[in-house]
């Protein structure tokens, strides 16, 4: 009983994981960019839905019609003003202090506008559930697994289907060789760029359904994420999305028997195991070996 | 907080810190002036920036509180009450020197303590090595209590541990049929949050009620659907949480959203916080939280604290700006009682009357053990009818203890 209820909340925690994970991957594919500022612009999507939602009483996942579109020029403006700018022989370590600045910068902002306290959007569904076979499932967890679920999708089918897609993982790929086939790869990078952000946009609003924002909350959020997208392989965004799966279910299952301090370690330990012993990531990727 | 008032509190504090300085100044200058018609001075360091600004700025309300309120009334001894106030910066090594400097150098008549545990232990220190009384308004923790400190007197109710001491004599008189048989405690790994769950889970195990779930969970817990998961299938009676603020939202909503209800459901902080309503949802009936202060407490000095709080700071007091003020009616009252206040021989006299008497404060009534821990408990509130109200102890109850808690 227990144990199916913990499965289902794996599952629904697993697909958040996800989502908020591939952008996070995505950047470091296109760009070799370690982003610590990814978790901050979830928090910041958050903060808008929650603000839209308390000022126009309207209902968080359509303040995406508004995030969305920004999150995404913001990206393309970040890429192309900011990223390229750093040496490409320092690109990822200097990222780190780029992405942390822009973090920061991000939280002070938050805190100077909304204040210190700690907000939660209140929704008539907040706390309504639904019984599945002896589980309880929360309506905003699963708003928040379809919504992970339709993003995750779509990415794919861009990714898949569209030219765009295809010069985004040809750069991925191999940039030079991409660029050698008639590629604008600083393009391309620029709006593969502006998509991870997008997700982050969405990803912020799926969390602010079920969650206490704060401003320094990010911090608490980069940590599993960056030990997803290594495990997953970095730069895979369907190797984030299992690792996140598998690493969501874990820490649910092993809460049962380990408490919750020992159950959050489990994202650290799949973290070193993947570094010792399967450095490009478990689930497909082959950009680790060089990171 | 807006960011403009914390600006204009910092800078009022620094002026003041000026103003104070140069008064204390003049006062060396004067060298041998009539001891009897000169200010006493009170030493104190606060955390006026950094971690510890918001809290170390409500303290040093409280205090300039108290020293309006004194002065208003012609003193202490027939002195006015003077503040002389340093910005320690939340840091430890600060706090030595500050205290140092105030005892030693500036030879104020009086100190008392700065803000949180971690600054209240070296502080504390510095004042015993000089035999100086030390009362302060925050050091909750019980290691504050297991240092051997012989003049350091905690003025509030009472430590962690004994939050819920009211709240557990409640629980194990209730009639054996009505009496809740098993409990789930979810806390903070933090001590005062946790301290206060675990105080009541050691009463309420000795007096019987078995422990079904015991979660400890780091502040940095994200995801509460899995506490919230073992602590609904246990199906426990009553439900403790050691939270602080969005821990304890956070894991009724999960509760809620498994539909659990508990006959009884207790959570440090969080429900006293004035969000807290509307981040449930307003399903708040019947939820309980101890707090060390209440504005509507019907204490005596608690009335004139309020009102003249207001008419000083323009917003009501809460539990830190009490804090302070409670401090400075400790000393003052042992003041009043010693007739002296000067360092020396009369700083011995102040703590043997501390620790032999009882003082009323805007807290309640104060009394101290050998180690300076304070030997009441919280007053418990429970949300009823969309208000939170003091239900325990029944001497200064607002409203009836509803049990069993109504479905939220």
């Amino acid at each position: 009983m227990l144990v199916f209820q913990s499965i289902i909340l794996g599952l629904l925690l697993g697909g958040l994981y996800a989502l908020l994970a591939s952008g996070l991957t995505l950047y470091f594919g296109i760009m070799r960019v370690v982003m610590i500022a990814h978790s901050a612009f979830l928090i910041l999507a958050a903060y808008l839905a929650w603000w839209i939602h308390d000022r126009a009483g309207i209902d968080p996942l359509l303040s995406m019609v508004v995030t969305v579109p920004l999150f995404f020029a913001a990206g393309v403006v970040l890429q192309r003003l900011l990223l390229t700018r750093l040496r490409p022989a320092t690109l990822t370590m200097m990222s780190v202090l780029l992405t942390f600045a822009i973090a920061l910068a991000i939280e002070g902002l938050l805190g100077y506008a909304f204040t210190g306290t700690q907000r939660r959007i209140q929704l008539g569904y907040s706390s309504a559930s639904f019984e599945l076979f002896g589980a309880r499932i929360a309506v905003v967890k699963l708003i928040a697994f379809v919504l992970a679920a339709v993003a995750l999708s779509g990415l794919y089918v861009v990714m898949k289907r569209t030219r765009f897609g295809w010069a985004l993982r040809a750069t991925i790929q191999h940039r030079d060789a991409a660029r050698l086939l008639g590629i604008d790869t600083e393009r391309v990078a620029g709006y593969g760029f502006g998509l991870g952000l997008a997700t982050a946009a969405v990803g912020g609003t799926a969390l602010s359904l079920d969650t206490t924002i704060y401003p320094s909350l990010h911090w608490h959020w980069i940590g599993p994420l960056m030990a997803i997208i290594v495990v997953g392989g970095l730069g895979s965004v369907p190797g984030a999305a299992a690792a996140a799966m598998v690493l969501g279910m874990a820490q649910s299952l092993l809460q049962i028997p380990m408490g919750t301090t020992w159950a959050q370690t489990v994202f650290y330990v799949a973290l070193f195991a993947t570094l010792a012993f399967r450095p490009q990531g478990f689930f497909g990727g082959r950009l680790a070996q060089r990171f | 907080m807006p960011k403009k008032s914390r600006s204009k509190a910092a800078a009022l504090s620094a002026a003041l810190i000026l103003t104070v300085g140069t008064a204390a100044c003049s006062g060396d200058d004067q060298g041998g002036g009539d001891k009897s018609s000169d200010p006493i001075t009170v030493g104190i360091s606060l955390p006026l920036t950094g971690d510890f600004s918001e809290p170390g700025k409500g303290v040093q309300e409280g205090y300039e509180a108290w020293a309006k309120v004194v002065n208003d009334k012609g003193g202490l001894l027939g002195r006015q009450v003077e503040l002389k106030i340093l910005d320690d910066q939340s840091n430890a090594d600060r706090v030595v020197a500050d205290y140092e400097q105030l005892i030693g150098k500036d030879q104020v008549d009086l100190v008392v303590g700065p803000f949180s545990t971690r600054l209240v232990v070296p502080s504390a220190r510095v004042a015993e090595e000089y035999d100086m009384l030390f009362v302060e308004p925050a050091g909750a923790a019980k290691e504050v209590f297991e240092q051997g400190f012989k003049n350091l007197f905690y003025a509030a109710p009472a430590v962690a541990n004994d939050h819920y001491n009211h709240l557990a004599e409640h629980i194990l008189a209730l009639p054996a049929d009505q009496r809740p048989k098993t409990a789930a405690y979810a806390a903070m790994d933090d001590p005062f949050a946790q301290g206060t769950a675990y105080g009541l889970k050691e009463k309420l195990e000795a007096g019987g009620i078995k422990t079904v779930v015991n979660e400890v969970y780091p502040p940095n817990t994200t995801d509460f659907s899995g506490i919230a998961a073992k602590v609904a299938s246990a199906k426990a009676d009553i439900l403790v949480g050691g939270s602080q603020y969005q821990d304890g939202v956070n894991l009724i909503v999960a509760l809620q959203q498994l539909g659990y209800q508990p006959k009884l459901a207790a959570f440090s902080t969080a429900p006293t916080t004035p969000e807290f309503a509307k981040a449930i949802g307003n399903k708040t009936t019947g939820i309980l939280s101890p707090t060390g202060y209440s504005q509507d407490a019907p204490y005596e000095s608690n009335k004139e604290f309020v009102e003249k709080f207001k008419a000083q700071f323009g917003k009501a007091p809460e539990e830190d700006q009490a804090n302070g003020y409670t401090t400075g009616q400790v000393v003052a009252a042992a003041v009043t009682a010693a007739g002296c206040a000067e360092q020396g021989e009369c700083q011995k006299k102040l703590v043997d009357w501390l620790h032999s008497n009882k003082v009323d404060t805007v807290v309640g009534p104060l009394s101290w053990d050998q180690t300076g821990k304070p030997q009441g408990a919280h007053m418990i509130q429970q949300w009823v009818d969309n208000d939170i109200k003091i239900v325990l102890p029944a001497d200064v109850k607002e409203a009836d203890f509803v049990y069993p808690k109504p479905a939220w």
